[in-house]
């Protein structure tokens, strides 16, 4: 396992480089000029060429490469261009709200999903599972804009069941008052397609020999379901959960500028409008190395999960 | 069984609730005298920071305004704006032919306390004057307002080019065009006369700054702001929560009602609510920035917040239908303002593109025929919602130089003098592929360009149908903002969406926009008329008066005749609060004055048991 995780981890450094080059080219090449955007209402040449000159695009490529490379391995990207703010702070005081709001989502969806899953999945072809497949098709078809406008303003405005929006300094308000909403948005939405999946990784398993060989011994059926289908139909669940994982530290956009919450998500989006390439490249440097770290987890996860599978 | 209490009972217990709800009520009254008073509400996008001499968006701008203090500012009653002192004594007269300008500061104006200053007071002197518009201009800041003090202040233009060339700003260097005369006097001399120089010194941009904070604070100074106003930063959360709470060192001011107009409702409710009082009276306050319209609505509706500045467009039809207050918000007590902003959003023509573009008689026509096919009515209405007042010329409302009477039928909707215009100058059909060509034969497309968004693309949308009606084609494509810059500053465009926003209240602030020596960099326009240009030359070597309002008008008149622009509207917003806010007046030239306003504690609370 040593020998393999050593191996996964050297794999990384190539891909790493695919994704510096990659955002170097998207940025220099394909991204617009960020010293028009700073040089103000009435920019005039020498003021974009002196905002050039001090953001270094005034250098040649090769050198701007060498110090991006540099930014990332130090994860030292300087500070945004819009604000002045240390990006590494940026990135610090983002995280956690992105983080207060997708954790609670992500834990109470899967469960949710696998939960109902499981149970669409043993009623097959009944009213319930035709039901829940019905209502999740509606789900799955409705933008989820329409359920933040239409939530924010029923819940959080009509019946003042929660804050229409806000965040505070404080864990637990933020997890008991402000991030109640939003989770419960995200889950709505999520909930359809991974209900769908999972059920049928349910069904597939429910249709192997060893169920009915189970069935046929005498196994009581939630033994059946929770011992043996649930068990085996874990590892395309922590895959698919996996492939997700990522998305947890970006956050979603559209809840974060709706709730106004402070997360990443919405840094993305400010970013990009205001061209602050620093902030951006240190995202989506940051995101590729969650991402290849969280692939790397869910793999080890999957012995954890199945005995049977092996590292090579 | 229970009897009935009798007469004599019945009137102890009256007494007696009456003394309890005296004494409640007086009770309350000492809550109310020891409350803080707080205020909340949104901004419509969001803050970079606070340094005055390097933020440029509106909302940072703002929050500048709070905490710094200019040397002149606007009066809050007069319309057109009026320049009042603001740090400064008194304004300025002009000298030497509207060369120098000399400002004498209010002695005993003090900086907040800061750790900076090391535990003493500091004053405000006129070498903090200096240092700011200095700072403006120094490379290392990227100062996006250093425009207002490039090739007007003498020696300062050199300054700024050595700076370049050694790395180093030399704030110390004495130059002739900023003069620190003495501890409360700075002289400003220029190079040429310059009469709207003054309004330069309104900006936030310009308010001073004291020098030690700014080498405390290094790269920081966006989130150190430390100034003379009423209020300073208490607590930030970036992107999210401004908190600002009143100053405990500033001089209180009371209510100026020179400039107040008697007659006018909205300014005697303003007297009423803030005459006697020291301003300011707001303890905090809490703005919570937010890019999107539904989220700020119903946290003004749900009374979460006291105001909302800049109703949303598409919740028009909600707070006020057929411009009254929805019956819900009228029952509450809100409160209704609808402000012309001064600015004027427009379609504008690359006059240097081979098509739309020159000053022959058929390019003219062309343009002209195409602002002839724009319905604009239908625009306000439809895409405006009403929220926008048809535009005649490049001056708004409540700027100087703005003529009510000037109103011209260039700028009308009228198809078939579009039809006439195109088919007299050869602009047809002339391979009958159904779209009109070029006189020499040449397919014509206009390309039209705007940012991502879905109000422009709804412009977009009908100018595509209303050019289509007249049998012309267009295509539309959107692009990143900073796209858009570049392809403007490069020419690389036939026809734009565009909009100008005052930075002082006077015309020769929109008309710079078409003054050919500004072109590509203000004037992307690119329009270069030698009588325009004349006329923008003579107009800059006069004050305010009746006559150079006659050059502005000229000027008007040409641009209408050569249509670089297709004017649109003058916009107009709706701002509400609620009737516990006190002294609310929305100033045309600020996105907050929150200097003058008040809350009432007990009234909000009243309302919200309700």
């Amino acid at each position: 396992m040593g020998a393999y995780i050593a191996r996964r981890l050297w794999q990384t450094i190539p891909t790493l480089g695919g994704v510096i080059l990659l955002v170097f080219i998207l940025f220099n090449w394909v991204g617009g000029d960020p010293a028009l955007v700073l040089a103000g209402k009435v920019p005039d040449p020498a003021q974009i060429e002196n905002i050039r000159r001090q953001l270094g695009l005034d250098q040649p490529w090769w050198i701007q490469l060498w110090i991006f490379v540099g930014q990332v391995f130090t994860f030292d990207f300087g500070r945004s261009w819009s604000t002045n703010q240390l990006v590494s702070e940026v990135l610090l005081t983002r995280v956690g709200p992105t983080l207060t709001v997708m954790v609670p989502m992500l834990v109470l969806e899967t469960l949710l999903a696998v939960a109902l899953a499981l149970l669409v999945a043993y009623v097959r072809g009944s009213l319930t599972d035709r039901t829940v497949m019905f209502l999740t098709t509606v789900a799955m078809s409705i933008s989820f804009l329409v359920y933040i406008i239409v939530f924010q303003w029923l819940l959080g405005f009509r019946l003042d069941w929660f804050p229409v929006q806000g965040w505070s300094n404080d864990l637990w308000t933020n997890l008991t008052v402000y991030a109640p909403l939003p989770v419960l948005l995200g889950v709505l939405v999520s909930v359809a397609p991974s209900l769908r999946l999972y059920r049928s990784f349910f069904l597939d398993e429910i249709g192997q020999d060893y169920v009915r060989t189970a069935r046929a011994k005498g196994l009581a059926e939630n033994r059946v379901m929770l011992r043996h289908v649930l068990r085996n139909a874990m590892i395309p669940i922590l895959t698919y959960v996996g492939i997700g994982l990522p998305g947890l530290f970006v956050g979603s956009f559209l809840l974060e500028v709706f709730f106004s919450i402070p997360g990443l998500g919405r840094e993305v989006i400010e970013s990009v409008n205001r061209s602050d390439f620093p902030v951006i490249k240190a995202i989506t440097v940051y995101l590729a190395i969650v991402t290849m770290s969280v692939n790397l987890l869910v793999d080890v996860l999957y012995r954890v999960a199945d005995p049977r599978v092996s590292f090579k | 069984m229970l009897a009935e209490p009798g007469r004599g009972s019945r009137i102890v217990a009256r007494l007696a609730s009456l003394l309890l709800a005296c004494l409640s009520g007086l009770a309350g009254a000492q809550a109310a005298a020891t409350e803080p008073k707080v205020l909340r509400f949104a901004f419509r996008s969001v803050e970079t920071g606070f340094d005055p001499q390097r933020v440029d968006d509106v909302y940072s701008s703002a929050v500048c305004n709070e905490i710094f203090e200019p040397l002149l500012e606007f009066d809050y009653f007069a319309r057109p704006a009026k320049l009042v002192p603001g740090v400064a004594v008194a304004v300025p007269a002009a000298e030497d032919g509207g060369r120098t300008y000399t400002f004498r500061l209010k002695p005993g104006i003090y900086f907040a306390d800061d750790p900076a200053f090391g535990g003493k007071r500091r004053e405000l002197t006129a070498a903090d004057a200096a240092y700011a518009i200095k700072r403006l201009r120094d490379p290392r800041n990227r100062a996006p307002y250093a425009w207002l003090f490039l090739n007007n202040l003498t020696g300062l233009d050199e300054l700024h080019d050595e700076a370049l060339k050694s790395g180093k700003f030399d704030y110390d260097r004495p130059i002739a065009g900023i003069e620190v005369v003495d501890r409360y006097t700075l002289r400003l001399r220029l190079k040429d006369p310059d009469f709207t120089f003054l309004y330069r010194l309104t900006l936030p941009q310009t308010a001073p700054v004291a020098r030690e904070v700014i080498t405390a604070y290094g790269e920081d100074t966006m989130s150190h702001p430390v100034g003379t106003g009423p209020f300073r930063l208490a607590e930030w959360t970036r992107r999210q929560k401004i908190v600002l709470v009143r100053n405990p060192g500033y001089r209180g001011l009371v209510l100026d009602t020179t400039y107040a107009d008697p007659n006018l409702p909205e300014h005697r409710q303003v007297i009423a609510e803030l005459q006697g009082k020291t301003l300011p009276q707001l303890d905090r306050i809490e703005i919570y920035p937010m890019d999107t319209d539904q989220p700020r609505f119903l946290s003004f509706m749900s009374g979460a917040h006291d105001l909302i500045q800049e109703l949303p467009v598409s919740f028009i039809g909600e707070a006020v239908p057929a411009g009254n207050l929805a019956p819900a918000l009228a029952a509450a007590g809100v409160r209704k303002q609808q402000v012309v902003d001064t600015s004027v959003w427009y379609a504008q023509f690359n006059m240097e593109d081979p098509v739309v573009g020159g000053y022959t008689p058929e390019r003219v026509a062309l343009r002209r025929a195409i602002a002839f096919a724009f319905d604009r009515d239908q625009a306000i209405a439809v895409l405006e919602k009403g929220q926008g007042a048809p535009a005649y010329g490049p001056i708004p409302p409540g700027v100087v130089g703005y003529d009510p009477a000037f109103v011209t039928d260039q700028m009308d909707y009228d198809p078939a003098r579009a039809v006439a215009l195109l088919d007299m100058y050869g602009w047809i059909d002339a391979d009958g592929d159904g779209w009109r060509d070029q006189p020499d034969g040449a397919p014509l497309t206009i390309d039209y360009m705007g940012t991502a968004g879905s109000a422009t693309r709804h412009y977009a949308g009908m100018w595509e149908r209303s050019l289509r009606r007249v049998g012309i084609r267009l295509q539309a494509r959107a692009v990143q903002f900073s796209d858009q810059l570049r392809d403007r500053k490069a020419g690389k465009y036939m026809m734009a969406a565009g909009a100008w926003t005052a930075d002082w209240p006077d015309g020769q602030n929109f008309l710079a926009l078409l003054y050919g020596p500004n072109a590509p960099d203000l004037n992307d326009t690119r329009f270069r008329l030698p009588a325009y240009d004349r006329l923008y030359e003579r107009s800059l070597q006069m004050p305010d008066s009746p006559e150079r309002d006659l050059l502005y008008r000229e000027m008007t008149r040409l641009m209408l005749v050569y249509a670089p622009w297709r004017l649109l509207t003058y916009r107009k917003w709706t701002h509400l609060n609620y009737p516990w806010v006190l002294g609310y007046m929305k100033h045309p030239m600020y996105q907050t004055r929150l200097l003058y306003l008040d809350v009432d504690p007990v009234a909000r609370r009243r309302a919200q048991a309700n």
